[in-house]
């Protein structure tokens, strides 16, 4: 009984956990924007993700971490591709991404369909130690 | 069972279905629903790899990290010229026969190890400004 209230507590910690990453995300990208230090302003939002880079701590249907650039122009392929690797090179962040039940980067702009993915666990170094 | 009913020239049809029956269709449906999404989690669960302990521990431990968002916006946005502007003024090339050389070497490394990290770039920049005297 015990066990599955833990459960349960784990549960909403982790979802509120997932959305005060969001919240920081979005609010550290607002004011990089308003400063002027960011050309873009980036956003992110939680999507279904691939169903092949699924994990074991996989969310369903949720496990989409998508940062979406709303530029007013189409960003080309390589600058999609500079902030998903900002991203990925921060072990710290995609370990987290992972715990919290994320299986799938994504980078899209806001015009357009272009965009790029990422499984995450292929950038987690998850055997090793962090930097 | 049909029932025909003649009111004002109007002809309605009611079908009578017990309540029973709408019951045990509801029921039905919502089990026969459950059995898919439990085969699909089955299939799915199947279909991922297990992870090692140390894997899990890993991951568990990273739950509650901190990540500093500032940062990881500068990193996005203005990383990648600060890369090259360093990679450029501190290449060892330009120490060849001076005792700065090993220095040079040194921070050059880092500053390849750190390419998308702004504040470990901002620290080595200051480095490069004290211990090699560049001017930026």
């Amino acid at each position: 009984m015990w066990h599955k209230i833990m459960v349960i507590t784990d549960w909403f910690g982790e979802m509120s956990e997932r959305y005060k990453l969001i919240k920081d995300f979005n609010r550290a990208a607002k004011y990089s924007y308003i400063a002027g230090n960011a050309p873009t302003l980036l956003e992110v939002k939680i999507t279904s993700g691939e169903s092949s880079f699924r994990h074991a701590f996989s969310k369903w249907m949720s496990g989409g971490f998508r940062i979406k650039a709303l530029s007013g122009r189409s960003l080309s392929k390589s600058e999609l591709i500079e902030v998903g690797r900002v991203v990925l090179d921060n072990d710290e962040l995609v370990r987290k991404l992972i715990s919290l039940g994320w299986d799938t980067l994504e980078v899209h702009d806001n015009t357009g369909f272009s965009g790029c993915k990422w499984k995450l666990m292929d950038f987690s170094n998850l055997g090793g130690i962090l930097k | 069972m049909n029932i025909l009913l003649i009111a004002n020239k109007k002809i309605v049809t009611i079908e009578q279905v017990s309540i029973l029956q709408t019951l045990w269709f509801w029921i039905s449906l919502i089990e026969l629903l459950m059995i898919i999404f439990l085969l699909y989690k089955l299939y799915s669960k199947n279909n991922v790899a297990e992870l090692s302990d140390l894997e899990t521990k890993n991951l568990k431990n990273s739950k509650n990290n901190n990540i500093d968002m500032d940062n990881l916006m500068n990193s996005i946005h203005n990383s990648r010229n600060l890369y090259k502007e360093l990679t450029k003024k501190c290449h060892p090339d330009r120490f060849v026969n001076d005792p700065k050389l090993k220095i040079s070497e040194e921070i050059f490394q880092e500053i390849s190890e750190n390419e998308r990290n702004f504040d470990k770039l901002t620290l080595l920049k200051s480095r490069a400004i004290n211990e090699l005297n560049i001017n930026f």
